[in-house]
């Protein structure tokens, strides 16, 4: 992954694009990333209440589910703050 | 340097969206801790749904109250 390695110098325009188009690839990334931590431990606190030596299947599955709301769970606060003024 | 408007322009919005996405990110982290109580199912209850909605506008609320209060000083 070495986004940086291909400087264009195909004039400045060209450069600022492409820099542009770097960085909003890194935030994206990011943010991706820090969903993922956070997802993770919401659902490793409610999921795997005591680690055993491998997640148990009712363990996977509440996880699988947990992931689920916690994606829906942040369009609706998005929702909340954004739309429909109170 | 024609461009640096362009990327001051692009900055200014990345940092909006920034903002914007940690403020979404940190009240459903909130919220998620006080609405949903028992073990996530396939669906919320229109309790959890409502909680949440109700728990992000309140924080809201509670923000505005927060900035009055200093002015206030």
């Amino acid at each position: 992954m070495d986004s940086f390695s291909s400087p264009s110098s195909a004039g400045s325009t060209a450069s600022t694009e492409h820099l542009m188009e770097q960085i909003k690839a890194q935030l994206a990334q990011a943010y991706a990333q820090e969903f993922l931590e956070t997802v993770g431990n919401k659902c490793f606190a409610k999921c795997v209440t005591k680690a055993g030596t491998s997640l148990s299947g009712s363990e996977s599955s509440c996880i699988s589910r947990c992931v689920d709301r916690y994606i829906e769970a942040t369009g609706i606060v998005s929702r909340a703050l954004f739309s429909s003024q109170r | 340097m024609e461009n640096s408007a362009e990327m001051q322009r692009f900055i200014e919005q990345e940092q909006q969206k920034a903002m914007v996405s940690e403020m979404v990110g940190k009240l459903t982290s909130v919220c998620w801790d006080k609405c949903i109580t028992s073990t996530p199912g396939s669906k919320f209850s229109s309790g959890e749904t409502t909680c949440l909605t109700n728990c992000a506008q309140r924080f809201l609320d509670m923000s505005v109250i927060i900035a009055k209060r200093f002015e206030m000083q």
